[in-house]
């Protein structure tokens, strides 16, 4: 077992009670290897001050619930560990471009009240199939063009690295709008008129200056860059009114 | 339901805050130079269409020393527009993928720039030629 | 206090949640549908499922296949008339959710491909990579988007039902944001909470698997049925307890001791070739692979590692190529949490508690005893998992579940008088003045303190193999326990805006009484059937005595009083239980 050391944690603390501004707190927190920034937290609040508040819940990086900013980059606090910050102070902070709700908890309902609904994120198939006709058909091609968009854990990490979302939040956002293109893409999915107005919107695809850091902070690989800009092609064919002509949909 | 009175953090300064963004700035900068430099070509454009002493007299401004400089600082300056164009280029290309596999960015952004060095030795050469 | 009218109120939006909620508004879009979940839905429990959800597809394959595994899988204390419904309508929601988008794993052709499961004859476990719990759960999120007569309200935690005259009135939930009541007004309320896995100490379940929809419904005197049945998964990695799906070993993954050694062949599951084999060695059920590896521990054949003692889970035979394709998460999870790449090395793992078996008793209409109130997913005992839950079949009960529990709350709040509002603001009045007790006291002990000591008590307790003594002296530690917590914790945190230490004590009231029910439960069961395992004593199947469910009544601040009640056989008396044996090699799909 590898022995105990300590290292600082820096923590964000609001109370929307009682501040008007946040400030800083500074806690001592013994840990090991395999301690990670989260587990760092839940000592603090279990030990030391049972009122730091925070998010988590699955401590696989799966559930999305915990993102922080550690040192300044929107990280997963349940999959990153203590050991690589040392000897230096871990600073921890809410996401980025939302606004604080309580210390480390921030306001999320833009995202999934507003603009998750927006983009129609549900199969709109061409006719319903009846459940006796059986699944789609779908190959490993037709799989593959959406299946990585699909990953998205809802984590807010993107929309923390996006500096457009942070100056304009009525822009859509790169998770948001890489669900959209996941069901654009999804061959069992004929729902991109519906879908049109708001991916070709300023605060569409369109918002976006491919400053590219969601995709590099996304933990899940799901490259929302790539979901948006590669849109905003598609978008101007629709404009100019060919992408049927030069994109047709191909599926069952 | 009930209001809270959250916080909005200032976003004055959010550049300086991330190395990435930094970059990203500069990147966005580089554009600048480049906005300038094609302005200083269709001058010459418009020059050359007033006449040979319009022309000479642009030709002249040229040899200057600050527009020297400027034009050292704008090669440098696209030259890196146009590295971090090629390396975003794959993020506005549709999925490629080839024998099941995605391509991998890097081959996309140095095909960019194969076409960039090609046509630049092209036009260099049938510059020398003519 | 603010008041929501809605007909149906459903407590939790995991994937049963979620389902049940289509499921009302599918049936009648009038029907207003409040979907009240102490956490924002993709975060629930179900995102974290990894290995697949049931449903029989194959030629090879039929419901009586499914049936006998799952009937033999909850070593005979499963309603068998539950069942049949039940693997009658698993494939039917398999394609409900492909339909909906669910990107489930293919075969070349384009159709769905299916997998081996532990102690399963046939491969019908459908899987979307090793991530089916977070496809499912999405696609059941965004498509439930589609109805506009579902109402969301996200971060609303239920603290108590309303109960008048024998029925359901509503809810009492406390706005997370703000920490103000509202009194949700209903007529039948559907709770799909999830389980109790968080009474242990070292488990797969997230912070949120507290039990609190179990408390609940037993606080108002439904019973809780079978609690003594708590599965241990025998592969989470050791200290975090993080799942390594069974879908490794669906997979062709062998487990192996310290010396390289095949030790389940010890353990009546073997021979250990041909290998894969169904129902034979690695995937047999989870409750044998647990209790060997117990033995194994106990004989000092395990591994050490700086988080535990663990077995070893060996991949490297699949090649890079399958691990990649089929078991990307459980890949990152363990390079992030053991540093183990399994492409190269095999990966520790040990046993961690993971599922709760039992719960709020429901017949085959999800109705529970308490009239308006239904139960579907693990909150709910509905009949089909018995002593121990096949692998797979979870995924699949919250959906068909869901869905039966949605179809029956619309049913019935078509014909059900108006609730009584002016009782249900009485009483939720007086939850609001109880829970609020909670956050004034000026003494007492800190939250981690008790929650630390519970987690003590029920891993000595009521672990894997259990003892007489031991289980008396959890449910001696147990009783204390929630006494020192009626005395009162003292929080830290004295705000109302987003107070989480205040709602996990609330949790921890919640949790401490299910641990007592699971306590006394498991002593009174004098045998050993399924996940239920004595050491030295009551070693065997006791099917003259104790082919009976156990019911868990609440008596206040006393221990539970138990009764009992037959379980339905319709097609298959209880046979010997069977693993391993001969049988032919399987291509894996």
């Amino acid at each position: 077992m590898a022995d105990t050391r300590t290292i600082e944690i820096e923590v964000l603390r609001y109370n929307p009670e009682r501040d008007t501004e946040p400030h800083f707190q500074t806690f001592q927190v013994p840990f090991s290897d395999d301690t990670s920034v989260l587990q760092g937290l839940q000592y603090i609040k279990d030990h030391l001050d049972g009122s730091l508040t925070f998010r988590w819940s699955c401590r696989m990086a799966i559930c999305g619930s915990c993102g922080k900013m550690v040192n300044g980059v929107p990280e997963l606090s349940c999959h990153k560990f203590l050991r690589d910050y040392y000897p230096g102070k871990v600073r921890i902070e809410p996401l980025s471009h939302f606004p604080v709700l309580r210390d480390l908890v921030i306001d999320q309902t833009d995202v999934f009240d507003r603009k998750l609904p927006a983009v129609k994120p549900y199969v709109i198939p061409e006719t319903p199939k009846p459940l006796a006709a059986g699944t789609y058909v779908q190959t490993p091609q037709q799989f593959h063009k959406y299946y990585q968009y699909s990953q998205c854990i809802n984590c807010l990490l993107c929309y923390a690295a996006c500096p457009q979302y942070g100056l304009k939040p009525d822009f859509i956002g790169p998770a948001a709008l890489a669900l959209m293109h996941r069901y654009n893409a999804d061959s069992r999915d004929r729902g991109w008129e519906e879908r049109a107005e708001v991916l070709n919107a300023e605060e569409g695809v369109w918002g976006c200056t491919l400053v590219g850091y969601c995709s590099e902070v996304c933990p899940k690989h799901v490259d929302p860059a790539h979901a948006i800009n590669q849109n905003k092609v598609n978008s101007t064919m629709d404009y100019f009114g060919v992408r049927k002509l030069l994109m047709p949909k191909g599926g069952d | 339901m009930a209001q809270i009175r959250t916080y909005v953090r200032p976003m004055n300064g959010w550049w300086r805050r991330n190395p990435y963004f930094v970059r990203y700035m500069i990147r966005e900068g580089s554009s600048v130079f480049l906005a300038i430099y094609s302005v200083i070509l269709l001058v010459g454009l418009l020059r050359l269409s007033q006449g040979q002493a319009a022309w000479e007299a642009w030709r002249a401004a040229l040899t200057s020393p600050w527009s020297i400089l400027f034009h050292w600082l704008a090669l440098l300056t696209v030259s890196y527009h146009a590295y971090t164009w090629w390396k975003v280029s794959p993020k506005t290309a549709p999925d490629l993928r080839v024998g099941g596999r995605p391509v991998p960015e890097v081959l996309i952004a140095a095909g960019g720039w194969l076409a960039t060095i090609g046509a630049s030795v092209l036009i260099y050469v049938i510059v020398r030629w003519m | 206090m603010q008041t929501v009218q809605a007909d149906v109120v459903v407590v939790g939006g995991g994937g049963a949640g979620l389902r049940a909620a289509i499921a009302v508004a599918e049936s009648d879009p009038r029907i207003r549908v409040a979907l009240v979940s102490k956490v924002v839905p993709m975060r629930s429990h179900t995102v974290a499922a990894e290995g697949g959800a049931a449903g029989a597809i194959r030629e090879d394959d039929g419901l009586d296949l499914h049936f006998d595994d799952t009937v033999g899988g909850g070593d005979w204390l499963c309603d068998q008339d539950v069942v049949e419904y039940f693997v009658a309508h698993c494939t039917e929601e398999m394609t409900q959710l492909e339909h909906w988008g669910c990107p489930w794993s293919r075969k070349d052709d384009g159709h769905v491909n299916v997998r081996f499961f532990g102690g399963m004859k046939v491969q019908r476990t459908w899987f979307a990579a090793d991530k089916t719990g977070f496809h499912m759960l999405h696609t059941l999120f965004q498509a439930s988007l589609k109805y506009p007569s579902i109402k969301r309200y996200d971060e609303f935690f239920c603290a108590d039902l309303v109960v008048e005259d024998g029925r359901v009135h509503g809810v009492v939930a406390i706005e997370i944001a703000s920490g103000e009541f509202v009194s949700f007004e209903c007529k039948a309320v559907i709770v799909c909470t999830g389980g109790a896995g968080r009474a242990f100490g070292q488990n797969t379940n997230a912070g949120i698997v507290t039990g609190d929809g179990m408390g609940m419904a037993y606080q108002h005197g439904v019973p809780l049925r079978d609690m003594e049945f708590v599965q241990y998964h025998p592969t989470a990695l050791p200290g975090s307890g993080v799942l390594i799906t069974e879908g490794c070993r669906g997979e062709g993954g062998i487990l192996t001791n310290k010396d390289g050694y095949r030790y389940l062949q010890d353990y009546g599951l073997g021979p250990p070739d041909p290998s894969p084999r169904p129902k034979a060695m690695e995937l047999g059920p989870r409750d044998r692979l647990s209790q060997a590896f117990w033995h194994e521990e106990q004989k000092g054949r395990t591994a050490s590692t700086p988080l535990g003692s663990a077995v070893w889970l060996d991949l490297r035979h699949l090649g890079a190529a399958k691990i990649h394709e089929r078991l990307p998460l459980i890949t990152e999870v363990a390079k992030t949490f053991v540093g183990v790449d399994p492409v190269v090395a095999p990966i520790p793992v040990r046993p961690a508690v993971h599922y709760t078996m039992g719960g709020i008793l429901c017949n085959a209409r999800t109705e529970t005893p308490l009239k308006g109130l239904y139960a579907a997913g693990e909150c709910s005992s509905v009949g089909i998992h018995g002593a121990n839950r096949l692998g797979s079949n979870s995924l699949a009960e919250i959906v068909v579940f869901g869905k039966v529990a949605g179809e029956q709350a619309a049913q019935y709040v078509k014909a059900a008088p108006a609730s009584r509002t002016d009782a249900a603001r009485k009483q939720a009045e007086a939850a609001q003045t109880r829970l609020l007790g909670l956050l004034g006291r000026d003494k007492g002990e800190r939250f981690a303190t008790v929650r630390d000591e519970m987690h003590q008590a029920m891993e000595t307790g009521v672990g894997i193999y259990r003892k007489a003594a031991s289980m008396q002296a959890a449910c001696a530690k147990l009783a204390a326990l929630r006494d020192r917590y009626r005395r009162g914790l003292k929080l830290d945190d004295r705000n109302r805006a987003f107070n989480t230490e205040w709602l996990s004590a609330i949790e921890l009231g919640f949790t401490l009484e299910i641990a007592e029910v699971i306590a006394h439960s498991a002593f009174n069961r004098r045998e050993s059937r399924g996940a239920h395992t004595w050491l030295d004593e009551f070693t065997e199947r006791d099917d003259e005595n104790y082919l009976k469910h156990t019911l868990a009544y609440r008596t206040g601040d006393g221990p539970p009083r138990l009764e009992y009640a037959p379980v339905t056989i319709t097609k298959s008396p209880p046979k010997a239980r069977v693993y391993g044996g001969e049988g032919k090699y399987v291509e894996l799909t």
